[in-house]
Protein backbone atom coordinates (compact mmCIF):
# COMPACT_ATOMS: atom_id res chain seq x y z
CA UNK A 1 0.00 0.00 0.00
CA UNK A 2 1.47 3.33 -1.04
CA UNK A 3 0.60 6.95 -0.53
CA UNK A 4 -1.92 7.07 -3.36
CA UNK A 5 -3.82 4.15 -1.80
CA UNK A 6 -4.10 6.05 1.47
CA UNK A 7 -5.24 9.16 -0.40
CA UNK A 8 -7.90 7.09 -2.17
CA UNK A 9 -9.15 5.72 1.15
CA UNK A 10 -9.35 9.19 2.63
CA UNK A 11 -11.23 10.50 -0.42
CA UNK A 12 -13.72 7.62 -0.29
CA UNK A 13 -14.29 8.10 3.43
CA UNK A 14 -14.81 11.84 2.85
CA UNK A 15 -17.32 11.14 0.08
CA UNK A 16 -19.10 8.68 2.37
CA UNK A 17 -19.36 11.26 5.13
CA UNK A 18 -20.66 13.89 2.71
CA UNK A 19 -23.25 11.54 1.19
CA UNK A 20 -24.46 10.31 4.58
CA UNK A 21 -24.76 13.82 6.01
CA UNK A 22 -26.64 14.94 2.90
CA UNK A 23 -29.07 12.08 3.40
CA UNK A 24 -29.48 13.11 7.03
CA UNK A 25 -30.06 16.76 6.09
CA UNK A 26 -32.55 15.87 3.37
CA UNK A 27 -34.51 13.67 5.78
CA UNK A 28 -34.47 16.20 8.59
CA UNK A 29 -36.83 18.77 7.18
CA UNK A 30 -37.07 20.80 10.36
CA UNK A 31 -39.35 23.51 9.01
CA UNK A 32 -41.98 24.43 11.55
CA UNK A 33 -45.23 25.67 10.11
CA UNK A 34 -48.65 26.66 11.35
CA UNK A 35 -51.60 25.60 9.21
CA UNK A 36 -54.72 27.74 9.46
CA UNK A 37 -58.02 26.18 8.42
CA UNK A 38 -61.39 27.82 7.85
CA UNK A 39 -64.33 25.41 7.73
CA UNK A 40 -61.87 22.51 7.33
CA UNK A 41 -60.17 24.12 4.31
CA UNK A 42 -56.54 25.19 4.50
CA UNK A 43 -56.50 28.97 4.03
CA UNK A 44 -53.03 30.00 5.26
CA UNK A 45 -49.64 28.46 5.94
CA UNK A 46 -47.37 30.38 8.29
CA UNK A 47 -43.63 29.77 8.59
CA UNK A 48 -42.79 29.55 12.28
CA UNK A 49 -39.01 29.27 11.90
CA UNK A 50 -38.67 33.07 12.01
CA UNK A 51 -38.35 34.75 15.37
CA UNK A 52 -39.74 38.20 14.60
CA UNK A 53 -43.34 39.09 15.35
CA UNK A 54 -45.77 38.86 12.45
CA UNK A 55 -49.49 39.48 12.18
CA UNK A 56 -51.96 37.70 9.93
CA UNK A 57 -55.65 38.28 9.27
CA UNK A 58 -57.99 35.43 8.35
CA UNK A 59 -61.70 35.62 7.60
CA UNK A 60 -63.68 33.73 10.23
CA UNK A 61 -67.41 33.01 10.40
CA UNK A 62 -68.05 36.02 12.66
CA UNK A 63 -65.49 38.32 11.06
CA UNK A 64 -61.76 38.80 10.89
CA UNK A 65 -59.54 36.63 13.11
CA UNK A 66 -56.19 38.22 13.99
CA UNK A 67 -53.30 35.79 14.41
CA UNK A 68 -49.85 36.58 15.79
CA UNK A 69 -46.73 34.49 15.16
CA UNK A 70 -43.68 35.14 17.32
CA UNK A 71 -40.56 33.19 18.14
CA UNK A 72 -41.85 29.83 16.86
CA UNK A 73 -45.15 30.21 18.66
CA UNK A 74 -48.59 31.25 17.44
CA UNK A 75 -51.76 32.61 18.99
CA UNK A 76 -55.12 34.12 18.13
CA UNK A 77 -55.02 37.74 19.27
CA UNK A 78 -58.48 39.01 18.40
CA UNK A 79 -61.71 37.36 17.21
CA UNK A 80 -65.42 37.86 17.54
CA UNK A 81 -67.11 35.15 19.61
CA UNK A 82 -69.27 34.93 22.75
CA UNK A 83 -66.65 33.44 25.08
CA UNK A 84 -63.36 34.33 23.32
CA UNK A 85 -62.04 30.87 24.23
CA UNK A 86 -59.46 30.73 21.45
CA UNK A 87 -57.95 34.16 22.10
CA UNK A 88 -57.83 33.35 25.82
CA UNK A 89 -55.92 30.16 25.06
CA UNK A 90 -52.70 32.06 24.30
CA UNK A 91 -49.65 30.80 22.45
CA UNK A 92 -49.14 27.25 21.25
CA UNK A 93 -45.83 25.86 19.99
CA UNK A 94 -45.98 22.03 19.84
CA UNK A 95 -47.28 19.89 17.01
CA UNK A 96 -49.74 18.17 19.34
CA UNK A 97 -51.36 21.47 20.31
CA UNK A 98 -54.23 23.06 18.38
CA UNK A 99 -56.23 26.24 18.63
CA UNK A 100 -59.90 25.77 17.82
CA UNK A 101 -62.19 28.76 17.36
CA UNK A 102 -65.52 26.97 17.02
CA UNK A 103 -67.79 30.00 16.49
CA UNK A 104 -65.42 31.27 13.80
CA UNK A 105 -64.81 27.79 12.31
CA UNK A 106 -61.06 28.50 12.42
CA UNK A 107 -58.54 25.84 13.44
CA UNK A 108 -54.78 26.33 13.78
CA UNK A 109 -52.44 23.34 13.81
CA UNK A 110 -48.66 23.17 14.02
CA UNK A 111 -46.65 20.82 11.85
CA UNK A 112 -42.99 20.25 12.46
CA UNK A 113 -40.88 17.25 11.58
CA UNK A 114 -38.33 18.06 14.28
CA UNK A 115 -40.93 18.26 17.03
CA UNK A 116 -42.40 14.86 16.22
CA UNK A 117 -42.10 13.49 19.71
CA UNK A 118 -45.84 13.36 20.42
CA UNK A 119 -48.60 12.57 17.96
CA UNK A 120 -51.45 13.82 20.11
CA UNK A 121 -52.33 14.80 23.65
CA UNK A 122 -55.18 13.29 25.65
CA UNK A 123 -57.25 16.21 26.89
CA UNK B 1 11.81 -7.83 9.41
CA UNK B 2 10.82 -4.29 8.50
CA UNK B 3 9.67 -5.41 5.10
CA UNK B 4 7.41 -8.06 6.62
CA UNK B 5 5.79 -5.56 9.04
CA UNK B 6 5.14 -3.11 6.22
CA UNK B 7 3.44 -5.87 4.25
CA UNK B 8 1.15 -6.74 7.17
CA UNK B 9 0.14 -3.11 7.64
CA UNK B 10 -0.68 -2.92 3.96
CA UNK B 11 -2.97 -5.94 4.16
CA UNK B 12 -4.85 -4.50 7.15
CA UNK B 13 -5.32 -1.16 5.39
CA UNK B 14 -6.52 -2.91 2.25
CA UNK B 15 -8.99 -4.95 4.29
CA UNK B 16 -10.22 -1.78 6.01
CA UNK B 17 -10.58 -0.17 2.61
CA UNK B 18 -12.61 -3.06 1.29
CA UNK B 19 -14.76 -3.05 4.42
CA UNK B 20 -15.43 0.68 4.06
CA UNK B 21 -16.46 0.25 0.43
CA UNK B 22 -18.64 -2.72 1.34
CA UNK B 23 -20.42 -0.82 4.12
CA UNK B 24 -20.97 2.15 1.82
CA UNK B 25 -22.50 0.00 -0.90
CA UNK B 26 -24.70 -1.70 1.68
CA UNK B 27 -25.91 1.63 3.07
CA UNK B 28 -26.65 2.92 -0.41
CA UNK B 29 -28.63 -0.22 -1.27
CA UNK B 30 -30.65 -0.08 1.97
CA UNK B 31 -31.36 3.62 1.47
CA UNK B 32 -32.44 3.26 -2.14
CA UNK B 33 -34.50 0.18 -1.33
CA UNK B 34 -36.32 2.04 1.44
CA UNK B 35 -37.04 5.03 -0.80
CA UNK B 36 -38.26 2.90 -3.67
CA UNK B 37 -40.45 0.52 -1.67
CA UNK B 38 -41.92 3.11 0.72
CA UNK B 39 -45.58 3.66 -0.16
CA UNK B 40 -46.35 7.33 -0.07
CA UNK B 41 -49.16 7.86 2.40
CA UNK B 42 -50.78 11.24 2.49
CA UNK B 43 -52.24 12.66 5.64
CA UNK B 44 -55.93 13.58 5.62
CA UNK B 45 -57.45 15.43 8.55
CA UNK B 46 -60.78 16.79 9.58
CA UNK B 47 -61.94 18.56 12.72
CA UNK B 48 -65.52 17.95 13.83
CA UNK B 49 -67.59 19.45 16.58
CA UNK B 50 -70.07 17.06 18.13
CA UNK B 51 -71.06 16.05 21.67
CA UNK B 52 -69.83 19.35 23.02
CA UNK B 53 -66.26 18.54 22.09
CA UNK B 54 -63.70 18.89 19.31
CA UNK B 55 -63.04 15.68 17.40
CA UNK B 56 -59.81 15.48 15.40
CA UNK B 57 -59.66 12.78 12.73
CA UNK B 58 -56.34 11.95 11.07
CA UNK B 59 -55.87 9.16 8.56
CA UNK B 60 -53.06 8.13 6.23
CA UNK B 61 -53.93 6.85 2.80
CA UNK B 62 -52.50 6.63 -0.70
CA UNK B 63 -55.95 6.94 -2.22
CA UNK B 64 -57.84 10.21 -1.98
CA UNK B 65 -61.26 8.68 -2.64
CA UNK B 66 -60.71 6.11 0.06
CA UNK B 67 -59.61 8.82 2.50
CA UNK B 68 -62.63 11.02 1.81
CA UNK B 69 -65.03 8.08 2.11
CA UNK B 70 -63.57 7.00 5.44
CA UNK B 71 -63.65 10.50 6.88
CA UNK B 72 -67.24 11.10 5.80
CA UNK B 73 -68.36 7.72 7.21
CA UNK B 74 -66.73 8.55 10.56
CA UNK B 75 -68.37 11.96 10.56
CA UNK B 76 -71.76 10.32 9.90
CA UNK B 77 -71.24 8.06 12.93
CA UNK B 78 -70.39 10.92 15.30
CA UNK B 79 -73.28 13.03 13.94
CA UNK B 80 -75.74 10.14 14.36
CA UNK B 81 -74.75 9.46 17.98
CA UNK B 82 -74.55 13.18 18.75
CA UNK B 83 -78.16 13.62 17.67
CA UNK B 84 -79.38 10.48 19.49
CA UNK B 85 -77.69 11.37 22.79
CA UNK B 86 -78.25 15.16 22.78
CA UNK B 87 -80.30 16.17 25.83
CA UNK B 88 -80.55 19.87 24.93
CA UNK B 89 -81.82 19.83 21.31
CA UNK B 90 -84.32 17.95 19.21
CA UNK B 91 -83.83 16.92 15.60
CA UNK B 92 -86.25 16.10 12.82
CA UNK B 93 -87.67 12.60 12.74
CA UNK B 94 -85.77 11.07 15.66
CA UNK B 95 -86.78 10.29 19.21
CA UNK B 96 -83.58 11.22 20.99
CA UNK B 97 -82.65 11.79 24.64
CA UNK B 98 -84.20 15.29 24.51
CA UNK B 99 -87.55 13.82 23.45
CA UNK B 100 -87.35 11.06 26.09
CA UNK B 101 -86.53 13.53 28.88
CA UNK B 102 -89.20 16.00 27.83
CA UNK B 103 -92.05 13.52 27.41
CA UNK B 104 -93.59 14.01 30.82
CA UNK B 105 -96.55 11.63 30.48
CA UNK B 106 -96.04 7.92 30.97
CA UNK B 107 -95.95 6.45 27.48
CA UNK B 108 -94.22 3.91 25.26
CA UNK B 109 -91.77 5.67 23.00
CA UNK B 110 -90.22 4.04 19.93
CA UNK B 111 -86.50 4.75 19.76
CA UNK B 112 -83.71 4.04 17.29
CA UNK B 113 -82.09 0.65 17.93
CA UNK B 114 -78.68 2.36 18.30
CA UNK B 115 -80.00 4.50 21.14
CA UNK B 116 -81.66 1.43 22.65
CA UNK B 117 -78.28 -0.35 22.60
CA UNK B 118 -76.51 2.50 24.40
CA UNK B 119 -79.21 2.63 27.08
CA UNK B 120 -79.10 -1.12 27.53
CA UNK B 121 -75.28 -1.12 27.78
CA UNK B 122 -75.40 1.76 30.28
CA UNK B 123 -78.01 0.13 32.51
CA UNK B 124 -75.95 -3.08 32.59
CA UNK B 125 -72.96 -0.99 33.60
CA UNK B 126 -74.83 0.47 36.55
CA UNK B 127 -74.81 -2.98 38.13
CA UNK B 128 -71.23 -3.80 37.08
CA UNK B 129 -69.96 -0.52 38.53
CA UNK B 130 -71.21 -1.04 42.09
CA UNK B 131 -74.16 1.26 41.26
CA UNK B 132 -71.93 4.27 40.52
CA UNK B 133 -72.34 4.66 36.75
CA UNK B 134 -75.86 6.03 36.49
CA UNK B 135 -77.37 7.54 33.33
CA UNK B 136 -80.66 8.47 35.02
CA UNK B 137 -78.87 11.34 36.70
CA UNK B 138 -80.40 14.14 34.59
CA UNK B 139 -82.24 15.81 37.50
CA UNK B 140 -78.93 16.18 39.33
CA UNK B 141 -77.11 17.36 36.18
CA UNK B 142 -79.78 20.01 35.59
CA UNK B 143 -79.63 21.26 39.19
CA UNK B 144 -75.85 21.66 39.13
CA UNK B 145 -75.90 23.10 35.62
CA UNK B 146 -78.27 25.85 36.77
CA UNK B 147 -75.70 26.93 39.36
CA UNK B 148 -72.75 26.45 37.02
CA UNK B 149 -74.35 28.63 34.32
CA UNK B 150 -75.09 31.40 36.82
CA UNK B 151 -71.84 30.93 38.77
CA UNK B 152 -73.71 31.98 41.89
CA UNK B 153 -73.13 29.39 44.57
CA UNK B 154 -73.92 25.70 44.84
CA UNK B 155 -77.14 23.75 45.43
CA UNK B 156 -78.29 23.91 49.05
CA UNK B 157 -78.32 20.78 51.21
CA UNK B 158 -82.11 20.99 51.19
CA UNK B 159 -82.25 21.07 47.39
CA UNK B 160 -79.90 18.11 47.15
CA UNK B 161 -81.81 16.18 49.81
CA UNK B 162 -85.16 16.74 48.11
CA UNK B 163 -83.81 15.90 44.65
CA UNK B 164 -85.20 12.57 43.50
CA UNK B 165 -85.79 10.54 40.38
CA UNK B 166 -82.26 9.16 40.05
CA UNK B 167 -83.38 5.53 40.38
CA UNK B 168 -82.01 3.38 37.56
CA UNK B 169 -85.09 1.11 37.80
CA UNK B 170 -87.15 3.92 36.28
CA UNK B 171 -85.46 3.14 32.97
CA UNK B 172 -87.73 0.52 31.46
CA UNK B 173 -86.56 -0.86 28.12
CA UNK B 174 -88.35 -3.50 26.14
CA UNK B 175 -89.01 -5.03 22.76
CA UNK B 176 -85.54 -3.95 21.52
CA UNK B 177 -86.87 -0.52 20.52
CA UNK B 178 -89.06 0.93 23.25
CA UNK B 179 -88.59 2.95 26.41
CA UNK B 180 -91.14 3.98 29.02
CA UNK B 181 -91.16 7.77 29.44
CA UNK B 182 -92.43 9.97 32.25
CA UNK B 183 -90.01 8.97 34.99
CA UNK B 184 -86.62 9.32 33.37
CA UNK B 185 -84.19 12.17 32.88
CA UNK B 186 -81.17 10.78 31.09
CA UNK B 187 -77.63 12.13 30.81
CA UNK B 188 -75.33 10.11 28.53
CA UNK B 189 -72.31 12.40 29.03
CA UNK B 190 -70.30 9.56 30.57
CA UNK B 191 -70.68 7.21 27.60
CA UNK B 192 -71.76 8.97 24.37
CA UNK B 193 -68.29 9.94 23.07
CA UNK B 194 -66.74 6.58 23.90
CA UNK B 195 -69.69 4.71 22.43
CA UNK B 196 -69.58 6.64 19.14
CA UNK B 197 -65.79 6.24 19.01
CA UNK B 198 -66.14 2.49 19.40
CA UNK B 199 -68.71 2.39 16.58
CA UNK B 200 -66.15 4.26 14.42
CA UNK B 201 -63.54 1.73 15.58
CA UNK B 202 -65.80 -1.15 14.46
CA UNK B 203 -66.31 0.53 11.09
CA UNK B 204 -62.53 0.94 10.58
CA UNK B 205 -61.95 -2.71 11.54
CA UNK B 206 -64.72 -3.89 9.21
CA UNK B 207 -63.04 -2.29 6.18
CA UNK B 208 -59.57 -3.40 7.33
CA UNK B 209 -58.23 0.16 7.57
CA UNK B 210 -55.47 0.68 10.13
CA UNK B 211 -53.71 4.02 9.62
CA UNK B 212 -55.76 6.37 11.79
CA UNK B 213 -55.65 8.52 14.89
CA UNK B 214 -58.86 9.96 16.32
CA UNK B 215 -58.82 12.36 19.24
CA UNK B 216 -62.36 12.87 20.48
CA UNK B 217 -61.72 15.08 23.50
CA UNK B 218 -60.90 12.75 26.36
CA UNK B 219 -60.81 9.64 24.18
CA UNK B 220 -57.99 8.80 21.77
CA UNK B 221 -58.38 5.92 19.31
CA UNK B 222 -55.00 4.93 17.89
CA UNK B 223 -54.41 2.63 14.92
CA UNK B 224 -50.94 2.67 13.40
CA UNK B 225 -49.09 5.64 11.93
CA UNK B 226 -47.95 6.26 8.35
CA UNK B 227 -44.86 4.08 8.89
CA UNK B 228 -46.82 1.26 10.52
CA UNK B 229 -45.57 2.15 13.99
CA UNK B 230 -47.16 3.13 17.28
CA UNK B 231 -48.39 6.62 18.12
CA UNK B 232 -46.96 8.59 21.00
CA UNK B 233 -49.73 10.01 23.16
CA UNK B 234 -49.15 12.49 25.99
CA UNK B 235 -51.48 13.00 28.94
CA UNK B 236 -52.53 16.58 29.64
CA UNK B 237 -51.66 17.96 33.07
CA UNK B 238 -55.02 18.66 34.84
CA UNK B 239 -53.45 21.75 36.45
CA UNK B 240 -51.89 23.20 33.30
CA UNK B 241 -53.64 22.81 29.96
CA UNK B 242 -50.50 23.38 27.88
CA UNK B 243 -48.27 20.97 29.81
CA UNK B 244 -47.92 17.21 29.83
CA UNK B 245 -48.53 15.34 33.06
CA UNK B 246 -45.30 14.27 34.75
CA UNK B 247 -44.50 11.25 36.88
CA UNK B 248 -41.65 12.66 38.97
CA UNK B 249 -39.62 14.57 36.36
CA UNK B 250 -40.62 12.34 33.49
CA UNK B 251 -43.43 13.34 31.16
CA UNK B 252 -46.01 10.59 30.68
CA UNK B 253 -45.90 9.54 27.04
CA UNK B 254 -47.52 6.30 25.97
CA UNK B 255 -46.84 4.24 22.87
CA UNK B 256 -50.17 3.07 21.55
CA UNK B 257 -51.30 1.12 18.52
CA UNK B 258 -54.65 -0.56 18.03
CA UNK B 259 -55.62 0.75 21.44
CA UNK B 260 -57.70 3.44 23.04
CA UNK B 261 -57.01 5.69 25.98
CA UNK B 262 -59.70 7.70 27.67
CA UNK B 263 -59.62 10.01 30.65
CA UNK B 264 -62.01 11.52 33.14
CA UNK B 265 -61.16 14.56 35.16
CA UNK B 266 -62.67 17.60 36.74
CA UNK B 267 -60.53 20.04 34.78
CA UNK B 268 -62.44 20.29 31.50
CA UNK B 269 -65.75 21.74 32.66
CA UNK B 270 -65.99 23.42 36.04
CA UNK B 271 -66.73 26.65 37.87
CA UNK B 272 -65.31 28.17 41.01
CA UNK B 273 -67.25 29.47 43.98
CA UNK B 274 -65.64 30.73 47.19
CA UNK B 275 -62.31 29.41 45.93
CA UNK B 276 -63.58 25.84 45.50
CA UNK B 277 -63.79 24.12 42.13
CA UNK B 278 -67.04 22.41 41.20
CA UNK B 279 -66.79 20.27 38.07
CA UNK B 280 -69.27 18.33 35.96
CA UNK B 281 -68.77 14.67 36.94
CA UNK B 282 -71.34 14.02 39.64
CA UNK B 283 -71.55 11.18 42.10
CA UNK B 284 -75.18 9.92 42.14
CA UNK B 285 -74.85 8.81 45.78
CA UNK B 286 -73.33 11.94 47.35
CA UNK B 287 -75.00 14.18 44.71
CA UNK B 288 -71.76 16.18 44.70
CA UNK B 289 -68.95 16.46 42.13
CA UNK B 290 -66.59 13.53 42.69
CA UNK B 291 -63.37 14.58 44.39
CA UNK B 292 -61.43 11.35 44.85
CA UNK B 293 -58.65 12.38 42.43
CA UNK B 294 -57.64 14.95 39.81
CA UNK B 295 -57.91 12.61 36.85
CA UNK B 296 -57.85 8.99 35.77
CA UNK B 297 -56.95 7.54 32.37
CA UNK B 298 -57.83 4.08 31.10
CA UNK B 299 -55.98 2.14 28.41
CA UNK B 300 -57.87 -0.68 26.76
CA UNK B 301 -58.98 -1.87 23.32
CA UNK B 302 -62.67 -0.92 23.45
CA UNK B 303 -63.67 2.75 23.58
CA UNK B 304 -67.14 2.07 25.06
CA UNK B 305 -65.62 0.13 27.91
CA UNK B 306 -62.85 2.74 28.29
CA UNK B 307 -65.29 5.63 28.61
CA UNK B 308 -67.59 4.04 31.19
CA UNK B 309 -64.56 2.59 33.01
CA UNK B 310 -62.83 5.97 33.37
CA UNK B 311 -66.07 7.59 34.57
CA UNK B 312 -66.58 4.74 37.06
CA UNK B 313 -62.98 4.90 38.33
CA UNK B 314 -63.30 8.67 38.75
CA UNK B 315 -66.28 8.07 41.08
CA UNK B 316 -64.39 5.49 43.20
CA UNK B 317 -61.46 5.89 45.55
CA UNK B 318 -58.09 5.07 43.96
CA UNK B 319 -57.78 1.95 46.14
CA UNK B 320 -61.25 0.67 45.17
CA UNK B 321 -60.44 1.38 41.52
CA UNK B 322 -57.20 -0.61 41.71
CA UNK B 323 -59.18 -3.64 42.93
CA UNK B 324 -62.03 -2.99 40.49
CA UNK B 325 -59.94 -3.15 37.31
CA UNK B 326 -58.55 -6.54 38.30
CA UNK B 327 -61.94 -7.96 37.26
CA UNK B 328 -61.30 -6.98 33.65
CA UNK B 329 -58.86 -8.29 31.07
CA UNK B 330 -56.84 -5.77 29.12
CA UNK B 331 -57.70 -2.72 31.23
CA UNK B 332 -54.89 -0.55 32.60
CA UNK B 333 -55.21 2.75 34.44
CA UNK B 334 -53.20 5.80 35.49
CA UNK B 335 -54.52 7.80 38.44
CA UNK B 336 -53.43 11.34 39.27
CA UNK B 337 -54.24 11.91 42.92
CA UNK B 338 -55.31 15.08 44.72
CA UNK B 339 -51.83 15.31 46.22
CA UNK B 340 -50.23 15.16 42.74
CA UNK B 341 -49.04 11.56 42.77
CA UNK B 342 -49.14 9.35 39.70
CA UNK B 343 -50.29 5.78 40.37
CA UNK B 344 -50.17 3.23 37.56
CA UNK B 345 -51.58 -0.26 37.28
CA UNK B 346 -48.99 -2.95 36.69
CA UNK B 347 -49.54 -3.30 32.92
CA UNK B 348 -49.01 0.38 32.08
CA UNK B 349 -45.26 -0.14 31.75
CA UNK B 350 -45.68 -2.07 28.52
CA UNK B 351 -46.95 1.14 26.90
CA UNK B 352 -44.05 3.30 28.12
Amino acid sequence: MNKSDIKLIIIIILIAIIVLSMIAILNDNSNKQALVYYDNKLVLTIDLSETEKKEYLVDGYNGVVKIIALDGKIKVDEEDSPLHLCSKQGFIEHSYETIVCLPNKVVIKIVSSKDNDLDTILR
Amino acid sequence: MTKKRKFKKGVILKLLFLLAVFILILLAIVFIFKKVTAIKYKEYTKTLNYMDTVIDIKIYSNNENEANTIISEIEKIYKHYHELTDRYNKYDDINNVYIINNTKEIAQLDIDKDLYEILNYSVNWYYKSNELFNINIGNLTDLWKKYRDNKTGIPTNDELYRLSGLDIKHIVLYNDNKILTGNVNLDLGGIAKGYATEVAHHYLKSIGFERYLINAGGTVLAGINSEGNKYKVGLQDPDNASAILKDGDKEIKLNLSNAIITSSGGYERFYEFNGVRYHHILNPNTKMPANNMKSVSVITDDAMLGDVMSTTLFLMSVEDGQKFIENFDNVEAIWYTNDNKVIKSSGVQKYE
